[in-house]
């Protein structure tokens, strides 16, 4: 495990990224402990620049901004991995429904994932908003993960189709093992790597889209996340009258993480796709794959001693 | 020709599906449907509207199997009935209106991001780890990883309000009346300076890393290797031969993307008070418009559809394996 991790951090965009998401989410945790319980109360007077009392001035209602930020840290945080993983969970278990039964199945799934995949998400996901009235974030993310499970559903598909074409699957099957066996401990461990991808991108893109439908209204105004921030800035023209603090706090904050989470994403696909690597970085990584080859064989060493 | 129609067919079947989940929403949600789309307009529509509203929503009476057949008939002839907030115009009318804007908007960042994207893609490929894709790759990821909402608050506040280079908002100078001259539309392009800007940043990067991922894939393979070995010239084998087999899978990709530019579009034009689909889809939000908000669906889901027709026929003309078939 720690020899992974060492591994993992000699990519320099994959420790970035990671760090970047950590600090996130250190932010989140422990954040609101230091702040007063109400991001909402009103402590100064409408769009007052930043200084020492309110760090990033307030808004037009006269809440503190940097309250509202690390609050809504915490709120954007919370859906951003909640949805990732209704995303993930939904996606996987049709893509390898998709590709390890086949048929008619396959057939099934196969054409709702494209279908889905062609309706424009942001259009489906306005429609469904605005039905159900002024929503709270969590009911947010419950309808982007039911709307956005098609790209992981049909990545996993094509690789569970691949791998049941390996021999080791064959003979597996050809012993008689059950289904249940052949999904969870043959093909699941080969199938990690890419729902790791799907859940890493699936949290940049619900944390983004949250923000979004947030922005156009259609979530619930009192909650505090990035996305009403937005709207309420928006809606009092803080731009216009040249509050740029109370948009330009939340806008630094999506970025952030949405940053932190891509590089994040793009260090483990460099990590597991050789190809895509740099020549420094295959230079590292051929050194720690020595440095692990002598110490396993190290261990094997001990381990016939003992 | 077979595969085009088979796409076309599947399209054709996308748009149902599209139809019908507007058909069951509404349905979906508890109490009368009618009263739903009503409860926030009271007093504002008149009750002779109001009938006719229903009926051209298909909503009536009867069974649900005569509501839902009524319901089609009213789609596929273009009827999407009255909008609530901008009555007495239709919903057709009123999208019909805000749908070239969006198009140009979304249309030239489309093309524009797609087309330098890729551009930058090989060069960065062709040079891997050269001082152009140490730099130009892991910024572009950074601006992909961006929401369209972030980067057009702050092209708006940078360019429009501090700097005032650009104009803050509408499509074209007010004073000036739509009409085919240098002047007018010159006024349309230098309003959509900005939006498309901040549309297209977004999207550039994608584009980017898969030509380049996909790049670095063809430079392994035996055919780039013996154009080389032949002397060809660099800028042969890096576009010819390389660059043609790797854009495959970036059209692929493009039609994949359709969906999130027009997304992008819809929030660009609410913070650049664009007159396109977003801004009239911002208004119908606010005062619960639910019919402008369902044509919307079906409008964009069309013009995606489209698009992505427009896609399949550039795959065939790229791989001559599909014109056999």
């Amino acid at each position: 495990m720690l020899e992974t991790l060492k591994v993992f951090l000699r990519n320099r965009k994959a420790a970035i990224g990671l760090a970047i998401v950590l600090g996130y989410v250190a932010v989140a945790l422990i954040g609101p402990l230091f702040l007063a319980a109400d991001p909402m109360a009103r402590v100064g007077r409408p769009h007052m620049p930043p200084d020492a009392d309110a760090l990033m001035g307030t808004t037009r209602m006269g809440r503190d901004v940097f309250a509202q930020l690390i609050y809504g840290t915490r709120t954007s945080l919370a859906v951003g991995f909640f949805a990732g993983l209704l995303v993930v969970a939904i996606g996987t278990v049709l893509g390898i429904a998709a590709g390890y039964f086949g048929g008619l199945i396959d057939e099934v799934i196969n054409f709702c994932t494209n279908v889905v995949l062609v309706i424009p998400q942001l259009p489906l996901l306005l429609v469904i908003a605005a039905f159900l009235g002024q929503t709270s974030p969590f009911v947010i993310a419950i309808i982007i993960g039911i709307t956005s499970w098609a790209w992981g559903a049909r990545v996993t598909r094509a690789q569970t189709m691949s791998l049941r074409r390996r021999e080791y699957i064959q003979a597996s099957e050809l012993v008689g093992e059950p289904a249940h066996r052949m999904i969870f401990v043959e093909l699941m461990p080969n199938l990690l790597s890419i729902i790791g991808f799907n859940f890493i991108g699936s949290v940049t893109y619900t944390i983004i889209t949250q923000a979004t439908l947030e922005f156009l209204g259609l979530g619930n105004p009192m909650a505090v996340s990035w996305g009403t921030m937005l709207y309420h800035a928006q809606n009092s023209s803080a731009i216009a009258v040249g509050a740029w603090w109370e948009i330009l706090a939340p806008a630094a904050a999506v970025a952030g993480i949405g940053i932190g989470l891509s590089l994040l994403n793009f260090g483990v696909d460099e990590i597991s796709n050789p190809r895509l690597r740099t020549l420094g970085t295959i230079a590292a990584a051929a050194k720690a794959q020595e440095k692990l080859d002598r110490a396993r064989a190290q261990g094997k060493l001990q381990e016939a001693a003992q | 020709m077979a595969f085009v129609l088979r796409r076309l067919g599947f399209y054709v079947a996308a748009f149902f599906v599209a139809a019908t989940i507007n058909f069951i929403l509404p349905r979906l949600m508890p109490g009368n449907p009618i009263d739903i789309m009503f409860s926030q307009a009271q007093g504002t529509i008149p009750p002779e509207a109001r009938a006719a509203l229903i009926e051209t929503f298909g909503f009536a009476t009867g069974a649900i199997h005569e509501q839902y057949f009524s319901y089609l008939k009213s789609v596929f002839t273009g009827d999407l009935g009255y909008s609530i907030r901008f009555y007495p115009q239709t919903v057709g009318e009123r999208l019909g209106y805000a749908l070239p804007w969006t198009l140009l908007l979304a249309g030239t960042a489309t093309v524009m991001a797609f087309c330098i994207g890729s551009l930058m893609g090989v060069f960065a490929a062709w040079k891997r780890g050269g001082a152009f894709d140490a730099v130009i790759t892991p910024s572009s990821l950074a601006l992909q990883a961006i929401p369209p909402v972030v980067i057009a608050l702050v092209a708006l506040f940078v360019f429009g309000v501090m700097l005032r280079w650009l104009p803050t908002g509408y499509a074209y100078n007010p004073g000036l009346d739509p009409e085919f001259s240098l002047r007018y539309l010159g006024s349309v392009f230098y309003h959509a300076i900005m939006p498309v800007c901040s549309l297209m940043i977004v999207f550039v990067g994608g584009y980017l890393v898969t030509m380049r991922n996909n790049m670095i894939g063809q430079l392994g393979e035996d055919h780039v290797i013996m154009g080389l070995a032949k002397g060809l010239s660099e800028r042969r084998v890096k576009f010819n031969y390389a660059a043609r087999n790797a854009l495959l899978p970036s059209v692929t990709s493009l039609g994949l993307t359709l969906g999130a530019i027009l997304g992008g579009s819809l929030v660009t034009e609410v913070v650049f008070n664009y007159p396109g689909l977003g801004q009239t889809l911002y208004i119908g939000i606010v005062s619960r418009d639910y019919p402008l908000i369902q044509g919307q669906l079906l409008i964009m889901t069309l013009a995606i559809l489209t698009a992505n027709l427009i896609v399949d026929l550039a795959y065939v003309l790229l791989d001559p394996r599909l014109r056999r078939a």
